[in-house]
């Protein structure tokens, strides 16, 4: 099965370590969110993956190919950047046209029918675009490029809601259409958690956690009651935060549900995905 | 090859636009000064000169903006930078051979009618029309590949760095000037000079060698260029 597999990558810079020995794996078929705070190194991941920025250390492979510098990945991957790299002065139709000549399978046709359905005018050039709709024809040309791997950086950065959630039902339809692998680098959370099917937590340059949506919200719960009861439950649990207010407690935990004790006050709630993100990336490091 | 095609052809077509505004605004120009001075003084052979120079200042333009501009887009576009540098190089080949043909052609056809001194003209002299299209070509090419190492290099070392190498760069200037004038012994300065005129086609019998200065034009290009390509393997995205 074709993956894009990060082996031990480090990138330094001169003051700081972006990633330090990440490894990780996007398999295919997949919609993947990339999460962490800002400044954590998932946009140096990315850069890393599209060739835009080396690693110091470690290879990322596409389906088996190296990826640095190899003209093979050119149909296999492609990147929507937060950061604007397309050409100021052209317009956006004419940006469509060089896109299908550098990917002869650009769905041209599709890339107009989205930006009628965005209320894209083509006509209009990159620069004259405001924020909002320069990302969405960066969407646009990311959605029609039929590439088994697409990465996100940042995808609804500027966009009101309406044109957010066109992005997720279009990136869904699409995922129905073509098994194709999205990865998503985003904060906002709470938006793409009914969406994607893995998660790839990455902090202070560091892989936290990579695991499936659903297994990794059967795994984090939180735990409230009073102080003490609540202490003696966790007791060699993987406690991910905690909040006290007065004798209460409440305490995240992330790991396997034991019974309550008997005739215990203490309540289990399920946590979501953004609460989880809030509490593990505010911890720093799992246990 | 077929990406490698048309990376070479965004690299021309995008150039064509700011290209064309540039050769209506020069010979505009260059219409205007001439009407003035039929008028001013009824003479209408005025001598005017320099289209050339200012197509290799366009041309050096055209060379940094291609890093500037056209790099991010190649990378985003999924481009491996071998391909980046060889599309760039073949389309100031492209763009430096027809602006080439443009100065060659409209220098000579004015030189007829009125007058209008080309470069290549004044040093080797009118008549030779593929030579005189070829040197300009290189010339064009080595003035872009000067400017595209220039732009790797500010990009590499950032603004200040550059500022730095650039004082020191002067610096070397005078210090030659300086070794020609004071250190040098005038044999030594002599064979210099006879490699400097050798080397731009005038030999020492006296005949005229057209070959060199092409040669000397591609010479310096291929050195740039190699530069250039040693350093874009590892030039990032900022």
């Amino acid at each position: 099965m074709g993956a894009i597999q990060i082996k031990g990558v480090t990138k330094r810079y001169k003051n700081f370590t972006a990633l330090d020995d990440v490894s990780v794996s996007f398999e295919f078929g997949k919609i993947y969110g990339l999460l962490g705070r800002n400044g954590a190194g998932k946009t140096t991941l990315i850069n890393i993956i599209s060739n835009r920025i080396f690693a110091d250390r470690g290879e990322i492979l596409i389906d088996g190919i190296p990826a640095k510098e190899n003209m093979a990945v050119h149909d296999k991957l492609f990147c929507m950047s937060e950061t604007d790299l397309y050409n100021r002065d052209l317009k956006v139709s004419e940006h469509f046209k060089w896109t299908k000549r550098f990917y002869s399978e650009f769905d041209l046709d599709r890339a107009l029918a989205l930006s009628e359905k965005y209320d894209l005018d083509v006509n209009r050039r990159f620069k004259a675009l405001s924020k909002g709709y320069q990302s969405i024809f960066k969407l646009i040309i990311a959605l029609s490029v039929p590439v088994p791997y697409v990465i996100f950086d940042e995808p609804v950065l500027g966009l009101d809601a309406n044109h957010r959630e066109l992005f997720y039902s279009l990136l869904l339809k699409e995922f129905e259409e073509g098994e194709r692998t999205f990865i998503i680098a985003t904060h906002l959370i709470e938006e793409i958690s009914g969406i994607i099917e893995e998660v790839v937590l990455i902090d202070k340059g560091k892989i936290l956690l990579e695991d499936r949506v659903e297994s990794l919200m059967e795994k984090g719960y939180s735990i409230s009651g009073s102080k003490a009861e609540v202490e003696s439950y966790c007791a060699g649990k993987n406690v991910i935060g905690s909040e006290e207010l007065g004798g209460l407690k409440i305490a995240y935990i992330l790991g396997e549900k034991d019974a309550l004790p008997k005739d215990s006050s203490l309540q289990i709630s399920a946590i979501d995905l953004q609460k989880l993100f809030v509490k593990l990336t505010g911890k720093g490091a799992l246990q | 090859m077929n990406k490698l095609k048309s990376a070479i052809t965004y690299g021309c077509l995008t150039k064509i636009r700011p290209l064309l505004i540039f050769y209506l605004v020069e010979y505009g120009l260059f219409a205007l000064v001439t009407a003035v001075v039929v008028l001013c003084t009824g003479n209408f052979m005025p001598n005017t000169s320099g289209a050339e120079m200012s197509s290799a200042v366009c041309v050096s333009i055209l060379g940094a903006l291609s890093f500037r501009e056209d790099f991010k887009v190649f990378l985003q576009n999924g481009f491996t930078r071998a391909y980046i540098f060889l599309s760039t190089f073949c389309s100031f080949l492209l763009m430096s051979a027809a602006m080439a043909l443009i100065d060659t052609l409209l220098g000579n056809v004015l030189h007829h009618f009125i007058n209008y001194i080309t470069i290549f003209g004044t040093v080797y002299g009118y008549g030779n029309l593929f030579f005189n299209w070829l040197l300009l070509t290189f010339m064009y090419v080595m003035f872009c590949s000067i400017l595209y190492l220039s732009s790797l290099v500010i990009n590499k070392v950032g603004k200040t760095t550059s500022l730095l190498i650039g004082v020191g760069i002067a610096g070397v200037i005078l210090l030659i000037a300086a070794l020609f004038r004071f250190v040098f012994s005038p044999e030594l300065v002599g064979m210099i000079g006879r490699f400097v005129t050798n080397a731009f086609g005038f030999m020492n019998d006296g005949t005229v060698e057209l070959a060199f200065p092409i040669f000397t034009f591609l010479s310096v290009g291929v050195v740039f260029g190699l530069g250039s390509y040693a350093l874009i393997r590892y030039t990032e995205l900022k």
